[in-house]
């Protein structure tokens, strides 16, 4: 199924004083691939400054800008529309002697390195190692996936940005950002390539044209078996016409949707809202 | 009577059984006597009495002490005393030295260039990803970013060593912010106020404009403007090496700022004046990377300028040395430089590095962890000396805790053996005696030609038998002295009207007399 679809996420920070100055990047915007393409996208801030635009070292695109009058409030707008298709189940398929291989290893090494939120842990590499018998790398990571999502209580704001898979799993709740967390230090475990994917998910499959819901920023992960294709742990879904992909990286903090540096006393985050209207 | 003297100065001083009898000495040559670089020096040492070398050891420290004022004033210690005998290189043991300086700078800037754009001799396998990849100072927030002049490397300090045969070798590459060029030009200052008569007996190459070449380079560097603004980026006067910060701006007649000094706005970097804001083209920074921008790097970080990575990746700004640069000397990846200059610029290496093995390797690891007590391991990143463990000085449970920290992260240690480093005569006591030393040239880039300052900082290691030549571990420093060739017009120091003698008078006997109240005069000045 091809969807079109318009995505506006509105995001930012309300300050308890005026903030004088801020130096801010966004990564918001939608990305171009075989499944997924970019039509139109446009980032406007309150008060509005004058972006500049770079591709980090990950291919995502990044809309940097600052401010130097005071405010109480930035807000972030990123609209786009994009078309989105399905996506194929993986073709290729590689053995676990393959996964071991030096090429592999190598080429892939940034995908199976733990970091601050994807952490080595016995327990959890043990639980991946049981569900890795019998079955193939791709069978693996959904498996994987289908245990995270069987372990883990979908919880909204529960965990915080700072949370790491171990926290999550420990707590037994979380959100889509834990949930990929997750499912990478266990396929990391196993020695499979995973990524991170930031992006949208619409949340209602029988959308009508011109309907606006209200969509989530999400969270999922791409498993390297051959190809990189994806799978969404949080609903134990494979990627389709509702999923818009805007960033991959290790984990979390290599795509962080908005971070910055401003002068001033504590922020507090505004309400996020992502509007997605399927438009054909 | 000099016989004598001399047999009391320079008394056992190759002594078999001294501690690292292989090691080359650099003065004398066990069968032939004295090298010919120290012939002249040897002849001026050589009829002084042990109380006059204490004479002019005292003279020299006075004059230190004398600068110390300007020095305790910007709340510098000075890390390194000052020996009184010189280190002096030929002038063709030089040109070999500067060519593999100048090859391998090269290399490195085109290896920097390749590993933050294409990465190219990671496609065409050469290089393994895992390497770049690891490395801690592969900062990803650099890729993309390609300076105006395409350089990266502006300073580079590559610290070299001379090996059991006299060959020189590199121990290790600094191409951040290599630091200790202002002990070179202080140890020189001090050593013509002191010693005038030295120089009047050689050709010695000058190194007092080493500003007016970073200066060049950095003017060079900058993005299209015809009269570019440079600034020097200090952490402050707390920072140790302020001292040298405070020194190249005011040599250069560019402002010393901090971070908050400047300001970005729009991707264009400010220095706030008292007449308003002044655009600013070109930053000397002397700031680590991580502290550079608390938008890509450390958050907290006050020392920097935030929104400065954007604003060079915009190309309204350079930073020199380049953010990222640590990628090229790491010590890892320094085991790789024959296969990185082969692939760049298609050489072999002029100056070869010292034998190393990576830990990183199952079968080196294995030879490293058997051999621990007689290597020398080493962090792969890092300098001043930190973290490394000399096999042969360490005790069992230092080597167990060292077996325990590499089993552990492979990836971040080297291991070398034992390198028996030069000796050079130093002043020990009443005598001269042999203690090793190594030698940091300090190399400029400016985009056309890399400029090789004729010196370099020597350091010294005090104890006896010590290889260490940290300032932490008790070392020194030399003046280095460069010779220039017997028919060129360079200028050598102390040549210019109004210094010392231009006439060369090479078969006369030193006097003594006149020469120290010469230097006492100077210091009542």
């Amino acid at each position: 199924m091809n969807w079109r679809l318009r995505v506006v996420h509105t995001t930012g920070y309300r300050y308890a004083t005026a903030v004088t100055q801020s130096y801010n990047e966004a990564r918001l915007t939608p990305r171009h691939d075989d499944r997924q393409n970019l039509m139109v996208a446009r980032l406007e801030t309150i008060p509005p400054a004058r972006a500049y635009k770079y591709t980090d070292y990950w291919g995502t695109e990044v809309n940097s800008f600052d401010l130097h009058s005071p405010h109480t409030e930035l807000k972030v707008i990123a609209a786009s529309v994009v078309e989105t298709s399905d996506q194929p189940p993986p073709s290729a398929e590689v053995t676990w002697v393959q996964l071991k291989s030096a090429d592999v290893l190598d080429t892939y090494a940034e995908y199976l390195e733990w970091t601050t939120y994807v952490p080595k842990h016995r327990e959890l590499s043990a639980v991946a190692r049981s569900l890795r018998r019998g079955r193939s790398p791709q069978e693996t990571v959904l498996a994987v996936s289908k245990w995270v999502h069987d372990t883990l209580k979908y919880q909204r704001g529960t965990t915080g940005v700072h949370s790491s898979a171990v926290d999550a799993w420990q707590a037994g709740e979380g959100v889509c950002q834990d949930y990929a967390h997750l499912t990478l230090a266990m396929l990391r475990a196993v020695g499979v390539p995973s990524r991170y994917v930031s992006g949208y998910l619409h949340t209602k499959p029988d959308a009508a044209v011109g309907e606006t819901v209200v969509g989530e920023s999400h969270a999922w992960v791409e498993a390297w078996t051959g190809e990189w294709w994806g799978f969404d742990p949080t609903n134990d879904i494979s990627i389709g016409h509702r999923h818009v992909w805007v960033a991959t990286g290790r984990d979390y903090a290599d795509v962080s949707p908005l971070k910055g540096i401003y002068s001033g006393e504590a922020a507090t985050a505004i309400e996020v809202t992502v509007d997605m209207t399927r438009l054909a | 009577m000099s016989r004598a003297s001399s047999r009391q100065l320079f008394d056992g001083y190759l002594d078999p059984r001294r501690p690292h009898a292989g090691a080359y000495d650099e003065m004398f040559d066990p069968v032939d006597g004295v090298r010919t670089a120290y012939k002249r020096l040897h002849d001026s040492l050589q009829p002084l009495q042990p109380a006059d070398l204490t004479t002019r050891s005292e003279a020299l420290d006075r004059a230190l002490v004398d600068q110390g004022i300007t020095f305790s004033l910007s709340g510098e210690e000075r890390p390194f005393p000052l020996d009184l005998v010189p280190r002096v290189i030929t002038a063709s043991e030089w040109s070999r030295l500067e060519r593999g300086v100048v090859q391998r700078v090269r290399a490195l800037e085109a290896f920097l260039a390749d590993i933050y754009g294409e990465q190219q001799i990671v496609a065409d396998g050469v290089l393994p990803r895992r390497l770049i990849t690891s490395c801690e100072h592969f900062h990803r927030q650099a890729a993309g970013i390609a300076p105006p002049n395409g350089v990266r490397i502006h300073v580079a300090g590559i610290d070299v060593v001379r090996d059991e045969q006299g060959d020189f070798r590199v121990l290790e590459d600094n191409l951040r912010s290599p630091s200790g060029v202002s002990y070179v030009m202080e140890n020189r200052r001090t050593m013509a106020r002191v010693f005038p008569d030295l120089f009047a007996k050689h050709r010695v190459r000058a190194v007092g404009d080493y500003a007016v070449h970073l200066l060049r380079s950095l003017r060079a560097a900058a993005p299209g403007v015809t009269d570019p603004n440079v600034v020097v980026l200090t952490p402050g006067v707390y920072n140790s090496a302020y001292f040298e910060h405070s020194l190249l701006a005011r040599q250069m007649g560019v402002e010393l700022v901090e971070g908050r000094d400047l300001l970005a706005r729009n991707n264009v970097i400010y220095l706030r004046t008292t007449e308003g804001e002044q655009r600013v083209d070109v930053i000397y920074r002397r700031i680590d990377d991580e502290f550079l921008d608390p938008v890509q790097f450390v958050p907290d970080s006050v020392l920097g300028v935030a929104g400065l990575v954007n604003a060079a990746r915009a190309g309204n700004v350079v930073i020199a040395n380049a953010i990222g640069n640590g990628v090229g000397d790491d010590k890892l990846i320094y085991t790789y430089l024959p296969e990185i200059l082969k692939y760049y610029l298609g050489e072999t290496p002029l100056l070869p590095n010292v034998d190393t093995y990576r830990c990183w390797l199952p079968a080196e690891h294995a030879e490293v962890l058997d051999r621990l007590d007689e290597l020398v391991t080493k962090p792969v990143e890092g300098s001043g000396g930190y973290g490394i463990v000399f096999g042969p000085d360490a005790s069992p449970k230092e080597l167990q805790a060292q077996r325990r920290r590499i089993r552990a992260n492979p990836r971040g240690w080297i291991a070398q053996p034992v390198v028996q480093l030069s000796t050079v005569p130093t002043k020990v006591g009443e005598r001269l005696q042999p203690r090793h030393v190594d030698l940091r040239p300090f190399a400029v880039n400016d985009g056309e030609d890399v400029f090789v300052l004729p010196g370099g900082l020597t350091r010294v290691a005090i104890p006896e038998g010590s290889l260490i030549v940290n300032s932490s571990q008790g070392g020194g420093s030399k003046d280095t002295w460069v010779l220039a060739p017997r028919a060129s017009g360079e200028d050598a120091e102390l040549r210019g009207p109004g210094l010392g003698t231009p006439a060369v008078k090479p078969e006369s006997t030193p006097e003594q007399g006149p020469e120290l109240n010469a230097a006492q005069q100077q210091q009542q000045q």
